[in-house]
């Protein structure tokens, strides 16, 4: 007994590999082989090594702990090769198997929670949930897995390689996905959060596009500032116009909005030729007769250029754009009849849509 | 996203619809009385291109109405006037104010803040009352809630905005440009 526990420290003293260490208990059962003494150690120890844990009738208590604390010792190490080699010396003394047993799937547990960080989809063996849960959540089913240390470490494995793969495959459209990234918080307000404050600066991008000069400006306090200005600067402007438009002629009130109504019917003939003949429209044109002359032509001018544009596009398919066709309209207004065009004109020209505060500022 | 031609063809024909309603009216009226018509129905004629599916519109609607029912009601005949005035906005979110800013004392209590922690909380202060500006600037904004509804309305409001500009300013340089003549 006494040099079985010799070995015993001797075993426990080295922090070696498993096989370092049989090869140690080798060498000591030789040296006793050579000092003539029981074979009992030596049924022992080639038991031990050998791996099966048959009964020996020649064991004592001592012996057959120290068999089966290789055995175990063993199948740590092994499954420690696969994922941490750290904790295998804590598991060789602690010399409990059941303890052992737990560390080394706890450690898997740890290997698992490594992955959840990493952003691996994973669902769990025994749940089987569809949903695609955040990674806390599924740390927590992981943990919960190790406390039923039923499953032997390889099937644990494989199963986790099958969810991966099965995980990447199945995208439900249902379901917004979030990853968090490591060092994000990951409970379900935060996400919610981040998803919101993405969705913000997403539209907040399309904003910086449509608004002018937004461009440059970079944090949200000064992009709103600049967006209240735009949506202010174009009310504004509504509103010049409008007063522009009612207070647009030196003559007669009644003249002056007809006139307007003689412009849009124009124009909106120009982008429908199907349309309806405006009521209007004829007493316009009287209206223009009567009191210039001129205009009348321009009128007849700009009817001949309409009909002109829709001869050569008579499908209607592929109709010129607006902004094409008001400066058609205006081109063949103020240029092509020889007419010096103003300098307020040509300030107002940009009809093609980027109209600017500047101008509006200018002509005020 | 630019205006698209389509939508200020169909704003044109809206807005011409709703000044010939008002045609008659408009005889010896005012220059400040004819700009108002004029707004009027612009604005109803933008606001018509929606269909009542943006909140500004619906709020837009809802204050043109209250200046001049019977010509919002006759611009609207098409498309269910009386759906698109009485649809009601979703509801203001109200909260106490005492309630508010007691809660929020004991908040600045309960955290002491550092130095850089105070520069966010300024700096989402600001943010905060720029949300406030946008939404007063924005028709209906008071009703909307949240913030991405907000900006996804701005972005809207703003398309439409730039189209009545440009479909008026096109105008006023033909009517200038046929004055000059």
């Amino acid at each position: 007994m006494k040099r079985a526990i010799a070995s015993d420290s001797i075993l426990y003293r080295t922090d070696k590999s498993v096989l370092e260490r049989q090869r140690e208990c080798l060498k000591y059962h030789n040296q006793l082989d050579q000092a003539g003494d029981n074979s009992n150690f030596a049924a022992c120890f080639s038991n031990s090594i050998d791996g099966s844990i048959g009964p020996d009738p020649g064991w004592e208590n001592g012996w057959s702990c120290f068999g089966l604390g290789s055995l175990e010792m063993n199948y740590g190490t092994v499954a420690e090769d696969k994922e941490i080699p750290s904790s295998s010396s804590e598991t060789w003394r602690s010399g409990n198997f059941k303890k052992r047993k737990l560390e080394s799937v706890k450690g898997v547990g740890a290997l698992m929670e490594e992955d959840g960080k990493q952003n691996m989809n994973k669902k769990m063996t025994g749940v089987f949930k569809e949903e695609e849960e955040d990674d806390e959540e599924r740390s927590k089913i992981t943990e919960e897995n190790i406390g039923s240390t039923t499953k032997s470490i390889t099937k644990k494995k494989k199963v986790i390689k099958e969810q991966q793969n099965s995980s990447n495959g199945s995208s439900k459209s249902d379901y917004i996905h979030v990853r968090a990234r490591r060092g994000q918080a990951t409970d379900s307000h935060s996400l919610a959060e981040r998803v919101r404050r993405e969705k913000i600066s997403e539209r907040m991008k399309f904003l910086q596009d449509l608004v002018p000069g937004c461009n440059k400006i970079t944090g949200k306090a000064g992009m709103l500032d600049e967006i209240i200005n735009y949506v202010q600067s174009l009310q504004s402007q509504i509103e010049f116009l409008s007063m522009k438009l009612a207070a647009v002629d030196p003559r007669p009130d009644f003249e002056a909005v007809d006139d307007i109504f003689g412009k849009e019917i124009i124009t909106a003939q120009t982008t429908d030729y199907k349309n309806v003949v405006m009521p209007s429209q004829e007493m316009v044109n009287s209206g223009y007769l009567q009191f210039n002359p001129i205009q009348q032509v321009v009128q007849s001018s700009e009817d001949e250029t309409t009909i002109n544009m829709f001869d050569s596009d008579p499908s209607g398919e592929a109709r010129p754009i607006w902004d094409s066709e008001m400066q058609n309209l205006y081109s063949s207004l103020g240029f092509d009849q020889g007419l010096s065009p103003l300098p307020t004109y040509t300030n107002c020209q940009p009809l093609s849509g980027s109209m600017n505060t500047n101008n509006l500022k200018m002509e005020m | 996203m630019q205006p698209t031609s389509s939508m200020k063809e169909e704003f044109l024909k809206k807005w011409q619809m709703g000044i010939q309603i008002c045609g008659p009216s408009i005889d010896n009226t005012s220059v400040s009385e004819r700009k108002k018509v004029i707004k009027l129905s612009a604005d109803v004629a933008m606001a018509s291109l929606r269909k009542g599916t943006t909140c500004w519109s619906r709020a837009l609607i809802q204050k043109t109405a209250t200046e001049d029912n019977s010509l919002v009601r006759q611009m609207l005949s098409g498309i269910k006037a009386e759906t698109l005035i009485n649809k009601t906005l979703p509801k203001k979110t109200l909260c106490h104010r005492k309630i508010v800013r007691r809660s929020k004392k004991i908040l600045m209590r309960r955290n002491a803040r550092s130095a850089s922690e105070e520069a966010a909380a300024k700096a989402k202060k600001l943010v905060k009352r720029k949300t406030q500006g946008l939404r007063s600037v924005v028709p209906g904004g008071e009703f909307m809630n949240n913030d991405v509804l907000l900006i996804q309305e701005t972005l809207d409001y703003i398309v439409s905005l730039q189209t009545q500009v440009n479909v008026m300013r096109s105008i006023v340089d033909a009517t200038e440009a046929g004055i000059e003549r």
